[in-house]
């Protein structure tokens, strides 16, 4: 099963944090890759930039494009990065996403083949 | 026995394993319901014509196994897909016999439990799911249970087979170190089943403690899965002992029956047996979720016990509500240990015992009724009438609200 896993954060937890607890959080996410490694493999993944940075892009509906500062949805907890991983299952997936940092919300979301629904 | 009764027993004992056998095999837990569906129907039309098979599970199976295969080539077709595939449909069919029916079975049964029961599963989905596909309830009577629409039982169950399908949510057996925490949510979702069977409703609930047996089964699979397992063994001690009081808990006009005054001898002796025995090996000291299960046991062990309401020994109930409210500080349970401190030592510590609970409980009319009572028996008839106005307003169960304004008329007599 492909996995894409989204990391949800307040940014301030890591703005905060001193070089001791910078370290922690970035050994969380070796584990989390070697707890990935032995059981399937990591696909791809980013962090993200600041959520202040974010351009978000809408159609008004009345055919117009409506550019706006900030991202789609504003709350304390944002986005701030994701990992695309190949796991045999969800409890895989969990095992290895209880190995990120523990201020994390994570969601875990199951990746379509745009191939396989373009053709059903 | 008759064919319609070898198929009933057959359906209520073989349902769960048959479905997790055809599971195993094919992998498709929207297939295999609906195949398994079809096989009892079949059954229903051939064997009273027929006879009954030697081993009616397996005529079941094999039936189902072929409704499976016939749909799986029916969508290779659709997809136009190489006629390899088809093939391939072919040979996973194989043999239509059960290929084990020992404990390779029982091991896929625990799989579909903890399937159905996985924590990334809501809970009334989950519930949902475990009847259906464990137990072989119907859907309209969980619907029943759930007191939702037949249609919207029909889409949870949908959506829960879509989402063990879409999220990757595994058939297996995790390792022991997180297999004791998902045969919690494995009890957690039998318990809320279960307490559906009982939540008030609008009209008439005898029904409905009916259905919450089909939980009692779900339970007993559960722990009959996993024996040494302590917080199933606890799980399934209280919903035996809470269910064996159903018959007595409503009287032959449907006016609700509270325990001091039930008919102990419409209690269901064996279960309360059962329940007490299956009780007396659950060791204390577990997991606050045993504890939880296990104390609450303990109180309905308590009243099971009790030869006459006056005989119950309301001190042992006192002690087991103050550990309870240790591993489970809900307001409900520190009304119920209000309500035991009142039986122990007088309404007016019973009153006292109430304190603080306005403002957890301001909606629920439990509070107003108990405070009622208490009122009632500390003579003090003036405040009792106004708080079972309370309880009567905020009350919305027929059954429960015909008790109360009987309560209240009682009381207005009294005092004139």
């Amino acid at each position: 099963m492909r996995y894409t896993i989204l990391l949800a954060a307040d940014p301030a937890v890591w703005d905060a944090a001193g070089p001791e607890e910078r370290r922690r959080i970035m050994a969380a996410h070796d584990a989390f890759d070697a707890e990935v490694l032995a059981r399937g493999a990591v696909v791809g993944g980013e962090a993200l930039d600041a959520a202040a940075t974010a351009t978000t892009v809408r159609h008004d509906g009345q055919g117009r494009l409506v550019v706006t500062d900030g991202p789609y949805v504003e709350l304390v907890e944002q986005l701030g990065g994701f990992y695309v991983v190949d796991l045999p299952d969800l409890d895989a997936a969990v095992a290895a996403c209880a190995l990120l940092p523990d201020y994390y919300a994570v969601e875990i979301r199951p990746v379509l083949d745009v191939g396989e629904l373009s053709r059903s | 026995m008759s064919a319609d009764e070898v198929l009933a027993g057959v359906v209520r004992d073989r349902w769960g394993r048959l479905v997790a056998g055809l599971f195993a095999r094919f992998r498709r837990l929207d297939l295999v319901e609906d195949a398994l569906a079809d096989a009892v129907e079949a059954a229903a039309r051939t064997w009273p014509r027929d006879g009954v098979p030697a081993s009616p599970a397996g005529w079941l199976y094999t039936v189902a196994v072929r409704r499976v295969v016939d749909r799986l080539r029916t969508e290779a077709v659709a997809a136009r897909k190489h006629p390899l595939l088809v093939a391939e449909v072919e040979r996973r069919a194989g043999s239509e016999t059960m290929a084990d029916p020992g404990g390779l079975v029982e091991d896929d049964l625990l799989r579909l439990v903890l399937m159905c029961c996985h924590p990334a599963v809501a809970p009334e989905v989950a519930c949902a799911l475990a009847l259906r596909l464990v137990v072989g309830v119907p859907a309209a009577d969980i619907a029943r249970l759930f007191l939702v629409g037949e249609a919207t039982m029909a889409a949870r169950l949908t959506r829960g087979k879509r989402k063990i399908a879409a999220a990757g949510i595994p058939f297996a057996v995790p390792g022991a170190d997180v297999l004791p925490e998902r045969l919690g949510v494995v009890a957690q979702t039998a318990y809320l089943a279960f307490t559906a069977g009982y939540a008030p409703g609008s009209g008439a609930d005898l029904l409905r403690a009916d259905l919450a047996g089909t939980a009692v089964r779900l339970a007993r699979v559960a722990s009959g899965l996993r024996p040494e397992e302590p917080v199933l063994r606890a799980l399934l001690a209280l919903v035996l002992l809470q269910h064996s009081r159903r018959d007595a808990r409503v009287d032959d006009v449907g006016r609700l029956v509270l325990l001091p005054d039930q008919d102990r001898s419409r209690w269901h002796r064996e279960e309360v047996e059962e329940g007490s025995r299956v009780l007396a090996s659950v060791p204390a000291g577990g997991t606050p979720l045993t504890e939880n299960y296990r104390l609450q046991a303990v109180v309905a062990a308590e009243h099971a016990l009790a030869g006459r309401a006056q005989d119950t020994r309301w001190d042992r109930i006192c002690a087991a509500y103050t550990a309870l409210a240790e591993v489970n500080p809900s307001p409900s349970v520190r009304l119920a240990h209000a309500v035991a401190v009142a039986e122990r030592d007088g309404a007016v510590a019973g009153l006292a015992a109430l304190d603080g609970l306005d403002e957890p409980l301001g909606r629920s009319h439990r509070l107003p009724a108990i405070r009622a009572e208490l009122l009632a028996r500390a003579g003090d008839t003036m405040a009792a009438a106004s708080a079972y106005e309370r309880a009567i307003a905020l009350c919305g169960n027929d059954v429960e609200r015909a008790h109360l304004e009987q309560r209240r008329a009682l009381v207005i007599r009294r005092r004139g």
